[in-house]
């Protein structure tokens, strides 16, 4: 590196308007997911204009490009998959939309118009990159000025024009991912780029490629050549760890530096609450050296910032030998994310008279899982509690559902004076929900107990029927449906714990403390052999349904007495009529 | 061919035919059961009471406690069984109308026999019914029974079967005026010689009681297997205040659904008291031959009944097979047999295009129903006038002379 600058200062005295710089920077993100966020970006900025283009770090196909069209600013991102902000929050580069897409921003002046810049500028990327970029024509280019912004520190003055385009349909691939290397000085041969194996990028859950192109001061050009991957841990390691390196997430490591680069750094976002192991041990933060502490702030402000991010010099470890940053969960045995059950609710059947509810439930965990499950249907659906039935893997499993508690729904009659007296029965369950009727209409409960037999999926199916109601019971938008309250799913007693807050305990402590010194085969063994049931920490609550019922027609009421009137009279008047009249025989 | 012979093979292929897979989408039908006869709910109310839940707590069973606890116990609930077990029914109605037939007849044997079982076993409307294993099969079979211990004179039989058929469904109630009737007379055809009422009608005091005993039995035994009074405003309270408005080919469904709430209690007792203004013209009329008054009170409950399917219209046309003589006086056959086709036509497929296509509103089907009344109503009326006009028997000689009413 020292001999590096040494070339490159007298080159920037001799030229006076015009240097190179490269840097390089990975950032890792473990995610609460358990999925690892990394984000690899290579920045070469070009001090000043070159109007000879003798690069030599920059890459000379794209500033051909550039100069060509005439372009300021330019953003290409080729990426893949849907990126997950609930899960993921924010990305370390905000171009992550689905597929293809491509925004430049260009100044009035140049010899051709604005719209032949933009569609040669498409081409030549489209040839650069190896992407269907030409296809980005008129039918999906627009100007968005407001949404995409100049972002440039230094623009030239004349006035600028926008265009933007996307190509959902466009996928990321290899032959994308080569050209992209090329651009850099190292290619993959050295540095950071040496992680990107192709292989394992785009196996990654989310993957992308991106370029970002801006003008600095004096014609200057800061380019930066972004590649974001998500990678899940748990599925590389089997489905059991979420534990990562270099070496199980890209299959490679970082053998030698890029001599060209001005910096090259690993930064590692720490998780907060989990206990976990990180090797090598991260260099002391090169700002708490820099800038002496600050003694009037407080020493707790600068602990959580030291403790979050953990920064690796390259040139420095690999010095030392090959990288390969590793982060260890060490207590912990399994990881479990989202919580070890999965519920999906949905209504079936296209009849708007007749339909089949689903519950389909999966437990993730090692451990059966018992459940209590409540239904609360208002009497505008009926629930056919005799037509339940439990599958588990498409084999009836009638046995997984215990304790069912159901409590027809009711609708009221002018002769309902109900006296909610139990057909002869004591058991307990029927008393636990001694029901008061009062006036109206009551729902349908049902509660039962399901037992969920480890890694697998239980579908529950119940036929239900739907009321037809009256016509001043419907709401004032009667087509748009009635909304079913969600089902919830609720801890129940287990054996082996008092009360659900132990359960608790048990589900989420145990794997984590007790059994972490074992190794998975033993685990396996004593789990078979103990067969603990677990239940729920809390209660779990499933979206709401939306079921449409069959609607009469609301215009109708006065035409529905006249005609249904009319008919009545009509016969009994036939009918009278033939009853009372005598017979005679007349000559015609 | 003897008739025992095309009475078995009717009855097998009856049988064939509910051992077929179609039942199984049958089940759901409006037209073919009613919430009062659906086997969905008869299924539900067998597993809420084996569960140990009161099924009359809810809004969902409205069946019998005696086809609870039957159903419950000794008779089978899966697919296969309740195929022959309703079948088997079908074949005993069947059996029940070809014995009224030989008794209106005073034979013991007859070659129409066979003719009249298939009248009943081949009428789709019937047969239909029975492989969505409706309960109207129970009740149609009740009401042929009592029609033909009636006509063979075996009384308390009689009376225990239109026991059954009332407590099964309370609008059968409408038969009891005629039975009674037929059981102090004789069941033979005296339409086409009409005559005072021949017997005293004082005998009807201790047959009435009998029913009555009856009926109490029942509904004391109904009302231990429930557990308490709730089944009664479940089961008989449904058809006077009709709470459940699910579609069926009848009148009261889409009137009650579409009528203001203000009214409802008035109509509600309109259209119920309307059924019983029936009885006792028909039976004046028709006091010389009170096999066929039942017949038309028959007519009547399949025209204006609270929960009709199928099968009530069904019986009221497999039993025009017992009155031959009927025929040459027909008002407008042609035009009723039309209005028939026509409803059976509509009604499946203007239901289907608003429940299941979503392509129709529920005034397509409530048009096909009020064509299908229609139907019902003018086959009420040709029966009716061809019953009174027999008696004035053919016009004069000669051409020129209609017979009319004044």
């Amino acid at each position: 590196m020292v001999s590096w600058s040494l070339l490159v200062v007298p080159l920037v005295v001799l030229g006076g308007v015009w240097c190179e710089e490269y840097e390089e920077d990975l950032v890792l993100r473990p995610l609460r997911d358990g999925k690892v966020s990394s984000t690899f970006t290579f920045t070469t900025v070009l001090h000043g204009a070159d109007p000879a283009q003798h690069y030599t770090l920059f890459p000379l196909p794209l500033g051909q490009i550039l100069r060509e069209y005439a372009i300021t600013e330019l953003h290409l991102s080729l990426n893949a998959g849907k990126w997950n902000y609930d899960a993921w929050g924010y990305p370390e580069h905000p171009a992550v939309p689905t597929g293809a897409e491509l925004w430049a921003w260009m100044p009035d002046g140049a010899a051709s118009t604005i719209d032949d810049r933009w569609a040669g500028l498409r081409n030549a990327l489209a040839g650069l990159f190896c992407a269907s970029l030409g296809s980005l024509d008129h039918r999906r280019t627009s100007s968005p000025v407001q949404a995409y912004p100049l972002q440039s520190s230094h623009i030239p003055s004349a006035p600028h024009h926008l265009r933007h385009a996307t190509l959902p349909s466009e996928h990321v691939c290899t032959e994308n991912l080569t050209p992209f290397l090329k651009l850099l000085p190292c290619k993959s041969r050295a540095g950071l780029a040496r992680l990107l194996n192709p292989q394992r990028l785009f196996d990654a859950d989310w993957h992308g490629l991106g370029v970002h192109v801006l003008s600095t001061e004096g014609g200057g050009v800061e380019m930066k050549l972004v590649v974001q991957a998500v990678f899940d841990p748990v599925r590389l390691s089997g489905g059991k760890r979420r534990d990562w390196s270099f070496q199980s997430l890209f299959d490679r490591t970082i053998n030698a530096a890029c001599p060209v680069a001005s910096s090259s750094s690993v930064r590692v976002f720490l998780p907060e609450e989990q206990i976990f192991s990180l090797s090598p041990e991260p260099e002391p933060q090169p700002s708490d050296e820099s800038q002496p502490r600050d003694e009037s702030q407080p020493h707790d402000e600068s602990q959580p910032h030291d403790k979050s991010l953990a920064i690796y010099d390259v040139p420095t470890l690999v010095s030392h030998g090959p990288l390969d940053v590793a982060m260890q969960w060490t207590t912990e045995h399994a990881f479990q994310y989202p919580p070890p059950l999965s519920i999906q609710r949905t209504l079936h059947g296209t009849s708007q008279a007749h339909g089949a509810l689903a519950c389909t439930l999966t437990n993730r965990g090692p451990a059966p899982l018992r459940v209590g499950y409540l239904e609360t249907l208002p009497a505008l659906v009926t629930l056919w509690a005799h037509t339940i039935r439990v599958e588990v893997g498409g084999v009836g499993r009638d046995d997984l559902l215990t304790d069912l508690i159901y409590h027809p729904s009711h609708s009221p009659s002018p002769f309902s004076s109900h006296s909610s007296s139990p057909s002869s029965s004591s058991s307990p369950q029927t008393h636990a929900h001694a029901h008061t009727h009062t006036h109206g209409p009551s729902p349908s409960l049902l509660q039962a107990t399901l037992t969920l037999p480890p890694y697998s999926t239980l579908r529950l199916t119940a036929e239900l029927s739907r009321a037809f109601l009256r016509y001043t019971e419907h709401p004032p938008d009667a087509m748009r449906g009635w909304d079913l309250p969600g089902a919830v799913f609720f801890p129940v007693p287990v054996p082996g714990s008092t009360d659900s807050a132990s359960s608790f305990n048990a589900n989420h402590s145990a794997p984590t403390f007790n059994h972490s010194a074992r190794t998975d085969s033993t685990y396996a063994q004593t789990d078979e052999a103990h067969a603990h049931i677990h239940t729920l920490p809390y209660r779990m609550h499933t979206p709401a349904l939306l079921a449409d019922l069959p609607t009469p027609d609301f215009s109708m009421p006065y035409n529905v007495i006249i005609l249904s009137c009319t008919l009545v009279t009509l016969i009994f008047g036939s009918v009278f009529n033939v009853l009372t009249r005598g017979w005679v025989v007349v000559e015609v | 061919m003897s008739s025992e012979i095309v009475f078995a093979g009717l009855v097998a292929g009856r049988l064939l035919l509910a051992l077929a897979p179609l039942p199984g989408a049958l089940k759901y039908d409006h037209q073919l059961s009613s919430p009062l006869t659906s086997h969905l709910r008869l299924q539900e109310g067998i597993f809420l009471y084996q569960n140990d839940i009161d099924p009359y707590s809810g809004s969902v069973f409205r069946h019998s406690p005696l086809l609870l606890s039957l159903f419950s116990t000794v008779l089978p609930t899966s697919s296969v069984p309740c195929a022959f077990l309703w079948t088997l029914c079908d074949a005993l109605s069947a059996y029940a109308l070809v014995a009224i037939w030989r008794a209106r007849q005073r034979v013991p044997k007859s070659t129409r026999d066979g003719l009249v079982a298939a009248s009943y076993l081949l009428n789709p409307y019937l047969f239909l019914p029975t492989l969505a294993l409706s309960t109207s099969t129970f009740e149609n079979m009740s009401v042929l029974l009592t029609l033909m211990f009636a006509s063979q004179g075996r009384t308390s039989a009689a009376l225990l079967a239109l026991a059954f058929a009332t407590h099964l469904s309370l609008s059968s109630i409408l038969l009891l005026v005629p039975v009674l009737l037929l059981l102090i007379t004789a069941p033979t055809s005296q339409l086409a010689s009409p005559r005072p009422f021949p017997s005293d009608l004082h005998k009807t005091a201790l047959l009435l009681g009998e029913f009555v005993s009856y009926s109490a039995i029942l509904t004391l035994a109904s009302t231990i297997v429930a557990g308490g009074w709730s089944w009664v405003p479940q089961t008989w309270g449904a058809s006077l205040s009709l709470p459940d408005l699910t579609p069926n080919p009848g009148l009261w469904w889409y009137f009650f659904t579409e009528m203001f709430d203000h009214f409802r209690p008035f109509f509600l007792m309109v259209f119920s008291v309307h059924l019983l203004i029936y009885i006792f013209p028909i039976c004046i009329k028709f006091q010389h031959d009170l096999l066929y008054a039942a017949f038309l009170l028959l007519g009547v409950l399949a025209t204006f009944k609270a929960y009709l399917t199928l099968a009530d219209p069904g019986l009221f046309l497999s039993m025009i097979v017992l009155f031959p003589e009927i025929y040459p006086y027909t008002r407008h056959p042609i035009v009723t047999t039309l209005l028939h086709l026509h409803a059976a036509l509509l009604l499946p497929l203007f239901h289907h295009l608003w429940i299941s296509q979503g392509t129709g509103n529920a005034n397509f089907f409530y048009a096909s129903t009020l064509v299908f009344g229609m139907a019902n109503g003018a086959a009420l009326v040709d029966c009716m006038w061809a019953g009174l006009r027999i008696a004035v028997g053919e016009a004069k000689e000669g051409e020129g002379w209609e017979v009319v009413q004044e």
